[in-house]
């Protein structure tokens, strides 16, 4: 996740308005769907790819890698329709009335399924590596979403890497107390940061409070927008 | 202008015992004023008070000869003029950017986007953040940290800084870096008001010391005088 988002501070398209890269995002992902034939999937997932490579700079391998890991997820999913399991008195065999089996059929329409969420989820990985949190915040506020819903937004994305930090913290305490030596003792060290983390998000809450009142806070986050580059002359 | 604390109650909510007892101070603009103690002396307490987050049960708070009231508006003017910042900077940093972050206190006071955008290059510009504008909170580190958090407060410009204890922990070419920023601060008519458990620093920096203890004010005056003696840890 956090090489992620570095990925999305540092690429060649980071300060490009986010509405160009979520244009493209949307349209690559409403295409994939809409028009469902695994050529277009396959299509839109090259391209999407050749893209986040190409225009943005990503280095091939992280792209490719972060792909191969949902397609791995995918899979699993896929299986499920690929594989089809029946009960059937009649032709009971080795596993009884259950017969489990895998027909020409089911196994394109699992392949059908696997390319056009492979396309998908590569249309979302060229905004999500190329646009900064901050920026798809700024495109939401601009589309007029609700204030609080933004803002909850923001400060859950600034708090999740707060949080892996204590996270780390307490991991490594009790790493060096021993605390994950042997099965037993790991799962009481996960219960006990588990715990602590649910109290340490608590105090963060109430700091974070106090220090909003100390910035004269009004009720609402309101930041300044950043300043993007366009593709047009405006 | 003068900020006066005058006989100052406050007791926390849910508590029974006094976390300030009648303390009085009187710190004028431009002073550079060291508050030392032990740990739960009352320091960060204090500096709650002044900025209008805690309110004294007994006691008052004069801001410029006048009594701080506190209604919205008397506590935004309070919130104008007294900045605080806390010990842990990520406590305090709300936004995906520094540049937004920096930007909360003005737009908070109600500045225009133009006017807040000049206190937020200003304060960064102060703070050696100019290169640093573009990057996520999460990702700096805990110098930056410290300076992205003194430069959300400055954008405020407060006429008295209260900084709890903000050179704990930074390596001496960061610490060294947050003096001259609080010198240039001073040197500029704002009070700067620092809270340490360094005593060397407080008797080489401050031109006033206030040194508390359980809650009161032990002794205050020049730091050469107040910070010497038997009583003194060092």
């Amino acid at each position: 996740m956090r090489q992620i988002d570095s990925y999305a501070h540092s690429n060649k398209l980071s300060r490009l308005h986010p509405a160009y890269k979520a244009g493209c995002s949307l349209l690559a992902l409403t295409l994939c769907l809409a028009l469902d034939h695994p050529t277009v999937s396959l299509l839109i997932t090259a391209l999407m790819l050749a893209l986040t490579v190409g225009w943005a700079g990503l280095p091939w391998r992280f792209v490719l890698r972060l792909l191969g890991a949902e397609g791995g997820f995918l899979l699993t999913g896929v299986l499920g329709i690929a594989i089809s399991v029946r009960l059937s008195f009649d032709q009971a065999g080795g596993l009884g009335p259950v017969q489990i089996g895998v027909t020409a059929e089911s196994v394109q329409q699992a392949l059908h399924v696997f390319l056009r969420a492979l396309g998908g989820a590569a249309a979302l990985n060229f905004l999500a590596l190329t646009t900064p949190a901050a920026d798809l915040l700024e495109l939401l506020r601009s589309l007029r979403a609700p204030a609080t819903l933004i803002e909850i937004m923001g400060l859950t994305y600034r708090f999740i890497f707060a949080l892996f930090d204590s996270l780390e913290r307490m991991t490594m305490a009790q790493e060096v107390r021993l605390g994950f030596a042997d099965w037993r003792n790991s799962l009481r060290s996960a219960a006990l940061i588990g715990t602590n983390l649910f109290v340490e998000a608590f105090r963060r809450s109430r700091a974070l409070e106090t220090a909003l009142q100390a910035r004269a806070w009004t009720g609402s986050l309101r930041v300044l927008p950043r300043e993007y580059e366009h593709l047009f002359r405006r | 202008m003068t900020l006066t604390f005058r006989n100052v109650h406050v007791t926390y909510p849910g508590s029974d015992r006094l976390a300030l007892r009648g303390v009085s101070a009187e710190i004028a603009a431009g002073q550079r004023v060291a508050l030392v103690g032990r740990n739960g002396s009352g320091k960060s307490t204090l500096m709650l008070v002044a900025n209008g987050i805690l309110r004294p049960q007994q006691g008052e708070l004069l801001l410029d000869g006048r009594s701080v009231r506190y209604d919205r508006r008397s506590l935004a003017e309070l919130r104008r003029q007294v900045g605080v910042v806390f010990q842990n900077p990520d406590d305090q940093l709300f936004s995906a950017s520094v540049y937004q972050d920096i930007s909360l206190g003005p737009l908070n006071l109600g500045l225009s986007q133009a006017e807040a955008r000049a206190r937020v290059l200003q304060a960064a510009e102060l703070c050696g953040l100019g290169e640093l504008l573009e990057r996520p909170t999460h990702a700096l580190s805990g110098g930056e940290k410290v300076r992205v958090a003194l430069a959300g407060v400055l954008a405020m410009s407060p006429r008295f800084l209260f900084a709890d204890e903000l050179i704990n922990g930074l390596d001496p070419w960061m610490r060294r870096q947050v003096l001259h920023i609080l010198e240039r601060l001073s040197a500029s008519g704002c009070a700067v008001i620092l809270a340490t458990h360094d005593w060397g620093l407080a008797r080489e920096w401050a031109d006033y010391a206030i040194w508390m203890d359980a809650g009161r004010v032990f002794r205050q005056g020049k730091p050469q005088t107040v910070l010497s003696g038997p009583e003194c840890p060092d």
